[in-house]
């Protein structure tokens, strides 16, 4: 049968790319534009557990470790496929790592601490000087900045000393027709210009004099954007993701957090190709154009046609909650139980983590794209927060944060000199994976609020005032399973940045008065 | 006649003895410099004549004698003449090192004299190239670039081989080449003390800055197709150099044959690659333009595209980009037809939790115009789909849940085309019943997929809440505990609603 070949033929090409990787000794795996989306399949590697000792801890065996984490799925088929063998090995994989016997030091629930120190170390790393192998991110870099320093952030770490290298970075990489590239005379492309905004976001929502702070956010220029984002805009109510580039739906996500941070006219630029009758804004047919990429499996695809999909599914619901208030905007354009069920189904046992589609594997990364869904969706389904809501207890999460924070801990922290976080026991840390995990072991750690908004209820929000209506709680539960110096900061649930910034930076250019 | 200062070499010590050898070219320029200054030791050891000998060797080294009148210089110049008083040569200078990296001091006298003749010879050639350039420079500004003779150029390219050569490092692919001398490159801006600063091959560095620059005066010629080949085959995950090939392809209507061609190798390469496929996409929009009327062409792109992402199949059968192009091809080239299903069925053959292809067949049977409403969800029931249909995607289905139970792929399979079908859910109660069998009188209960009893918990739901709830707890507690905050959810939606919903009772009016 020719799925031998198949085996040995990706096999062949994840091995090159990782051994080119190990070579270099850094962290992040070259990527490609925008990739947000995307699982290197490179499953059959074999994973690095040697130079580990072997030895049981006594910890591990009084640990409390719910055998669904140790043991196999009670049902399981005969018939086996690329599929079935890909599985059982990545179950063979992450078995181990639950049953933590690699002599590392456990807490009482037999997880490993989250080695922060480590982490920190490897994100500095991966924003200095990186040696010719990531000549494959060259039109990716941004994403580099953003997913160092977000995870920076969500680890506590100030963000200060980046501040002014951070400015002369990116300035020349900002298009004078608008928006920003991948590096300097690169043509813009939505992915790069929502990592450079979100970085330079972070960098002055930190402690930064009110001078610095009008330098870094001024650096964008908003009117530009806006004429460029009009480029950008279709007629049947989508976003490219460049002029002429591809459309789906990580353009509309791009696009509306531009927008709203930035505070830009929801008008559409008179000179806008998809300007019509019916298309006047950037809101204009929209939400939905993200409905069209519902699938009947429940997920959302990239693009209409497509394959239900994690990453994508975050970012279209992301986008409808920038549009409107979740409870509103999410059921009126998307089957809601349909979307609950296939993205339940995405979290396997006994591994704990996140898949991206079905009969795909495990990845660190989904941390975050599936796990981020869950606030939106239960802030959906709870409706707005009122002073006389009650404190929601662990049993109402709709997925189970005890697998995520598991699979986290255990299988995605490279324990290593290394340090930073992966995809899974057989790779390779990055910094994409370190930022994603940590946002994922973030929303499993805290629980999120959508709180009523000032205005009545027929009232519907004129300049997207929705996003910024979210607020965190601890989540404290009867048996946490992880100690208190493993919980990391709060991720604004829409942005992927630490709680309060979007905020403060909507209330900055909302006080502009024109550009 | 006044003498003149040349003469001074024959007054010079004759180059050092062939017979003795130096051991390299800093020991005899040594030995040459102590040989023109035999007179340079402590005065006290020297003899009358020698101090005067000294002195004159002092006045020459100071050149004083140049501001002399006439006669004195004769005179001066005579005595030195007479008595072979050598001109003291200036204390040797470090030599440097060459273009490896070595030491020229410890060249051998002869390495010496040919790095010499070398490095003159390469003087020359640069001269002769720098004249090209000007001459170049001129015809252009003069609209005559043209005419230029053709071996003139030949001749160019050469020279800066050779000069590479001397130089012993190549010249950059674009600076050696006469063809782009009209372009300045544009060197990257990265800014001060740049985050993430990547350290680029000189390769890729050099050839971007002719991108930035050709893509500054936004040319569009037979050469950017060569520089963004180059470039691609350095980086292919670069957004703005594909997308600048495509404008310059239809800009200069470069074959998209020959283009797909080069795509496809790039393609098998990067199995990973997203740009690629937009590309693709791009190609297949502009030659259908050429072709759309012409079937026999239209049928030969839709096999050879078909072949093209088996071959890519073979190494990932979910390539996701492949799978979004595929659908895009599908909908462009109106494959809605067997032979698409059929491929289809071929993976799924290989692969029955193959996933991605699923979804494609779904894609495929249900937005067919010969039989589908335009533009109707994929999450919404379309009345025009007629029953055959439906029976043949549920049998399909079916037969596949047969092979492996717990393989979700059919399963969410069937309740999308139930839902497009507009039929109830509780039609497939006796198939998932298969495989879960309750256990009578006390024994325990047989699950042979967890899917089967979601979907009898559903279809229970409506019928019979306790044994809705039976299996939602079933699922919680045994088969997919994983999920349990979710079958808790369910369990909790099933108490708040009536057992029939508006729904249901227009699902049972419609049976």
């Amino acid at each position: 049968m020719s799925s031998n070949n198949t085996s040995d033929a990706s096999s062949a090409t994840a091995s090159s790319t990782s051994s080119r990787l190990n070579n270099s000794s850094y962290g992040t795996q070259p990527r490609q534009t925008g990739f947000i989306i995307e699982e290197l399949s490179s499953e059959s590697e074999s994973y690095p557990i040697a130079g580990y000792s072997n030895n049981m801890t006594t910890t591990t065996q009084t640990a409390k470790i719910p055998d669904i984490f140790t043991t196999l799925p009670p049902v399981r088929d005969l018939l086996n496929t690329q599929t079935s063998l890909l599985q059982d090995q990545t179950v063979q994989e992450c078995l181990p790592f639950h049953l933590n016997n690699l002599g590392l030091p456990i807490n009482p629930h037999g997880l490993p601490h989250l080695d922060r120190k480590r982490h920190i170390a490897f994100l500095h790393k991966n924003l200095r000087r990186l040696p010719a192998a990531f000549t494959a991110a060259d039109a990716s870099r941004p994403w580099m900045f953003y997913w160092a320093l977000a995870g920076l952030a969500t680890m506590g770490e100030s963000l200060e000393d980046y501040t002014e290298r951070l400015l002369s970075t990116v300035k020349p990489i900002q298009h004078p027709d608008g928006g920003f590239g991948g590096g300097n005379g690169q043509m813009s492309h939505l992915a790069p210009t929502y990592a450079v905004l979100l970085s330079l976001v972070m960098v002055a929502g930190g402690d930064v004099s009110e001078d610095e702070r009008r330098e870094v956010l001024e650096l964008v220029n908003r009117r530009a954007m806006w004429k460029w984002l009009g480029r950008l805009k279709q007629r049947d109510g989508g976003f490219q993701m460049s002029v002429g580039g591809e459309e789906d739906v990580r353009g509309a996500y791009c696009a509306m957090v531009i927008i709203t941070l930035l505070d830009l006219p929801l008008d559409l630029p008179v000179d806008s190709p998809a300007r019509s009758d019916e298309c006047t804004t950037f809101l204009s047919g929209l939400p939905e154009w993200v409905a069209r990429c519902q699938t009947f499996e429940g997920g959302i695809s990239g693009r209409p046609d497509a394959e239900a999909h994690g990453a994508y599914a975050f970012c279209a619901l992301a986008c409808l909650c920038i549009i409107d208030d979740p409870h509103i905007v999410i059921p009126k354009y998307l089957d809601v139980p349909r979307l609950i069920s296939w993205l339940s189904a995405r979290q396997y046992a006994p591994e704990g983590g996140f898949a991206g589609r079905t009969n795909k594997l495990v990845d660190g990364c989904y941390s975050h794209w599936v796990g981020g869904c869950w606030p939106l969706l239960e802030a959906c389904l709870e409706g707005p927060t009122t002073a006389s809501t009650t404190k929601a207890s662990s049993t109402d999460s709709l997925y189970s944060r005890e697998g995520l924070i598991r699979y986290i801990l255990s299988c995605c922290q490279d324990q290593g000199k290394r340090g930073g976080l992966r995809d899974k026991p057989s790779h390779n840390s990055d910094s994409y994976h370190t930022c994603y995990v940590l946002a994922g072991l973030s929303s499993a750690q805290h629980k999120w609020r959508f709180n009523a908004p000032a205005r009545s209820s027929t009232e519907r929000p004129e300049t997207l005032s929705s996003a910024y209506q979210w607020t965190s709680e601890f989540l404290f539960d009867e048996e946490q399973i992880f100690d208190e110096e493993d919980r990391v900061l709060t991720l604004h649930p829409v942005f992927v940045i630490p709680e309060g910034i979007a905020e403060q930076t909507r209330a900055y250019f909302a006080s502009k008065i024109g550009f | 006649m006044a003498p003149k200062p040349s003469k001074a070499s024959k007054a010079q010590p004759k180059a050092p003895e062939p017979i003795k050898e130096y051991p390299n070219i800093a020991a005899f320029h040594q030995a040459t410099y102590e040989n023109s200054r035999p007179y340079h030791k402590p005065l006290a050891s020297l003899s009358a004549t020698e101090k005067t000998h000294y002195a004159y060797a002092r006045l020459l080294e100071t050149g004083i004698w140049k501001s002399w009148d006439e006669f004195q210089r004769k005179d001066f110049w005579k005595y030195i003449e007479t008595n072979k008083i050598p001109v003291p040569l200036p204390e040797p200078k470090d030599l440097g090192r060459d273009r490896n990296g070595r030491d020229i001091s410890k060249y051998s006298v002869k390495e010496y004299e040919e790095y010499q003749k070398r490095e003159r010879g390469l003087e020359g050639l640069v001269r002769e190239s720098t004249r090209f350039r000007d001459r170049q420079r001129r015809l252009r500004r003069s609209g005559r670039a043209g005419e230029d003779i053709e071996g003139e150029i030949e001749e160019e390219r050469n020279r800066r081989k050779l000069i590479g050569v001397l130089r012993g490092k190549k010249m950059g692919r674009y600076e050696e080449d006469p063809e782009w001398d009209d372009v300045v490159p544009i060197a990257q801006d990265d800014g001060e003390g740049a985050l993430a600063q990547i350290a680029y091959t000189e390769e890729y560095s050099e050839a971007m800055s002719y991108l930035r620059a050709v893509m500054s005066t936004q040319e569009k010629t037979p050469r950017v197709i060569a520089l963004t080949s180059h470039i691609i085959s350095l980086n292919p995950a670069h957004y703005t150099v594909w997308l600048y090939r495509a404008s310059t392809l239809f800009a200069i209507n470069f074959p998209i044959h020959a283009e797909i061609e080069w795509v496809n190798d790039i393609a098998l390469d990067n199995q990973k690659n997203y740009q690629i496929w937009h590309h693709r996409q791009l190609l297949v929009d502009h030659l259908y333009q050429e072709i759309k009327d012409d079937e026999a062409k239209l049928k030969e792109l839709e096999d050879s595209e078909r072949a093209f992402m088996t071959e890519m199949f073979d190494a990932d059968a979910k390539n996701y980009h492949v799978w979004s192009y595929r659908q895009y091809l599908v909908r462009k080239l109106n494959l809605w037809n067997q032979a698409e299903i059929e491929s289809i069925e071929v993976l799924l053959k290989k692969d029955v939790r193959n996933n991605s292809a699923w979804s494609h067949r779904f894609f495929v049977v249900f937005n067919d115009p010969k039989h589908c409403t335009e533009g109707s969800p994929a999450t919404a029931h379309d009345p025009k789909i007629p029953d055959n249909i439906l029976d043949r995607e549920i049998e399909f289905a079916k037969a596949a849940t047969f092979e492996a139970p717990q393989n979700q792929s059919p399963w969410n399979y069937l309740r999308g085309v139930l839902c497009k079908g507009g039929r109830d859910l509780s039609s497939l109660e006796l198939f998932a019943a298969e495989f879960v069998k309750e256990g009578k009188d006390g024994a325990e209960e047989d699950v042979r997929s967890s899917h089967a009893l979601d979907s009898l918990a559903d279809i229970w739901a409506k019928t019979d809440v306790e044994k809705a709830k039976w299996a939602l707890e079933l699922l919680g507690n045994k088969y997919d505990r994983i999920r349990k905050g979710y079958w808790d959810w369910k369990i909790g939606q099933l108490m708040d609603q009536p057992v029939n919903t508006l729904e249901g009772n227009l699902e049972a009016l419609k049976v």
